[in-house]
């Protein structure tokens, strides 16, 4: 049966009142608490939303309880949400916000002083909810075309009335690197995420003992699984700060947390600066990745420090929902399943298919490679207002009858009952921490900032599970590069931003005269 | 071998932060006092706080161990280089 997202979210606070929902900023917040608030938004959603506007409201908040109460709240109001960042250049967010056409933001205090300038580029009036300030006078003042709510503004809860639900009803819209320069909106409908929650909850046995790291930025969608996994349980969501992120060993003990979640990266990284230390982290049962590649040395690692702990590496990219596939590790045989030192993405959800494919999209056999396809009840809705990219990627293909969507993935096809193994992409797609970055949107930023067409992004430098940034190579003679820069971060979220520019007057070319990535790769390899 | 100050760390990451700016084409700050947060100057980003941390063991020649500092001091200049001097100081 279809149910809306919020369902599970009230069901726990009924059931647990007084246990704890949120850590964030250091500090606890009860069900009832977080029911309340997230009530009195959805209820001020509710009186103000013309029933025509698209039904999304935006989240401009970042690692603070009005984010996730925020989410909540827009959900409740029978709203999706589309997650703005503060660390994201604020073009960037504007474009997000226009794009996604919503009519109400919800805003934190750590994202006010970036308000204005993204007011600024608002095309039509806004309600904007500031539930973190009593006083909202000096914006009413400022800008008249929009309406402002504080804390005393809001509408009773008691007010809130259950929102209608249809099949499609979206859950969130989240945007991603798009190889053309344009970030695109991946719009989930509540009854994908609902899909992939019932089978989570069940499988990692979810109880409101539970507490659920959260380390991905709401942005991410990888932090869906962390909120709503432990909301559905009443269990809680463990919210480390921006800096605790880089450096999470104590935050794991002190926020005594059983369940992990993050992109290989970071156990990667905390291996590197000492803190996988065996048997550091006993309270951890389970010990999930996802994101990109998790090499076998990560996964062994975590174990040793965590060995309470189960680890498992999930696949999935966000037009399918989260994760659609997993693998369990386990020490006596992964290894000889693994290809490349990297951990099988495994066998696909329940409710998932898979179908893998050569070049004409036909079926290869048993023991080749190809392109992943899925479908399945996580399949997501497309683009965001744009059919001719969703056409392009959800498809149906030749003998089959149903849509399935091109994951740009290349696995092996296993033989018997073997997992699918990951072995890269077909595409220029990099994962950077587990981002998505198509280098192509790279390359056409630097393009417009040095008007220079010959650009060509590289990742760069390697990590075990992925790379760590990008680089470009640019033909041509240096100029401003000051300049550059600054126009290209202007566009793009840090992870995005190249780190160097190597100008070189001829780029390195293949036998068809094309620009050669591999050369490049190999320049830097050699200590550019 | 003389004792390393925590003055030595400050200068080693002085230059290192120029050196970074310098390669991204950015301004180079003319100081880098006690309070200055790497990371949300945007000095380093996290890799680049990775990459600092090899660099510091590898310019003072040892391995350190930074479990034991704090997440919210590691990237601020005067509580990281007292944590440096003080974990070389051990024997």
């Amino acid at each position: 049966m279809q149910r809306p997202l919020w369902s599970g979210f009230l069901k726990s606070s009924e059931k647990f009142p007084a246990r704890p929902a949120i850590l964030a900023n250091n500090q606890e917040f009860t069900y009832g608490e977080v029911r309340e608030r997230a009530l009195r938004l959805a209820a001020t959603i509710q009186s103000l939303q013309d029933p025509s506007a698209t039904p999304l409201t935006a989240v401009f908040a970042y690692r603070s309880p009005t984010a996730f109460i925020g989410v909540l709240g827009s959900l409740l109001a029978g709203n999706g949400y589309v997650p703005l960042n503060r660390t994201f250049p604020i073009e960037r967010t504007q474009v997000m916000l226009h794009r996604s056409e919503c009519s109400t933001l919800i805003v934190d205090e750590s994202s006010l002083p970036q308000l204005d300038n993204l007011l600024q580029a608002a095309e039509k009036p806004l309600a904007v909810l500031i539930p973190d300030l009593a006083d909202v006078q000096s914006y009413k003042t400022q800008w008249p075309r929009h309406r402002f709510l504080g804390a005393t503004d809001l509408q009773p809860s008691a007010t809130w009335r259950e929102p209608k639900f249809e099949n499609d009803s979206i859950a969130y819209l989240l945007f991603t690197s798009g190889s053309t320069g344009i970030p695109k909106g991946v719009a989930v409908a509540q009854r994908n995420v609902a899909a992939f929650l019932d089978y989570m909850v069940e499988r990692y046995a979810i109880t409101e003992t539970d507490r659920l790291s959260q380390m991905f930025d709401m942005t991410f969608d990888l932090s869906v699984f962390d909120m709503f996994i432990a909301w559905e349980r009443g269990a809680c969501v463990c919210c480390p700060s921006q800096k605790t992120l880089i450096k999470p060993g104590k935050f794991i003990n002190e926020a005594g947390l059983t369940i992990w979640f993050s992109v290989p990266s970071t156990a990667v990284f905390m291996k590197q600066l000492g803190m996988l230390k065996p048997g550091q982290y006993p309270s951890l049962r389970f010990s999930l990745f996802c994101g990109e590649p998790l090499p076998i040395s990560s996964a062994e690692a975590w174990l040793a420090a965590a060995p309470n702990s189960i680890v498992e590496n999930l696949y999935g990219p966000t037009e399918l929902t989260i994760a659609c596939t997993l693998y369990g590790w386990d020490p006596a045989t992964s290894a000889a399943e693994s290809e490349l030192g990297i951990v099988p993405i495994g066998y696909p959800y329940p409710d998932m298919s898979v179908l893998i494919v050569d070049d004409a999209l036909n079926e290869v056999a048993p023991g080749q490679e190809g392109e992943l396809l899925m479908n399945g009840s996580q399949m997501s809705l497309g683009y965001w207002r744009d059919t001719a990219k969703t056409a392009a990627a959800f498809l149906v293909p030749p003998g089959k009858t149903e849509i399935y969507y091109r994951t740009g993935d290349r696995v092996r096809r296993p033989l018997d009952n073997k997992p699918l193994t990951h072995l890269g992409r077909i595409d220029s797609q990099v994962k950077i921490f587990g981002h998505r970055v198509e280098l192509g949107e790279v390359e056409s930023k630097v393009r417009d900032a040095c008007k220079l067409d010959g650009v060509v992004a590289v990742g760069w430098p390697r990590t075990d599970s992925g790379f760590g940034g990008v680089e470009v190579f640019v033909e041509g003679r240096e100029s401003d590069l000051a300049a550059i820069r600054q126009t290209v971060a202007a566009d793009l979220p840090e992870y995005m931003v190249p780190r160097r520019f190597h100008f070189m007057e001829r780029l390195p070319r293949n036998a068809n005269n094309k620009y050669d990535r591999k050369a490049m790769q190999k320049l830097l390899e050699e200590g550019l | 071998m003389t004792a390393v100050t925590p003055d030595d760390v400050h200068a080693f990451l002085q230059t290192y932060v120029a050196k970074t700016l310098r390669d991204q084409a950015r301004e180079v700050p003319a100081d880098l006092p006690d309070d200055c947060d790497l990371l949300l100057n945007g000095y380093v980003d996290s890799l680049g706080l990775l990459e600092l941390m090899t660099a510091l063991q590898d310019h003072f020649g040892r391995e350190i161990d930074f479990n034991e500092l704090d997440a919210e001091q590691m990237t601020i200049v005067g509580p990281l280089k007292n944590f440096v001097a003080a974990e070389l100081a051990k024997s």
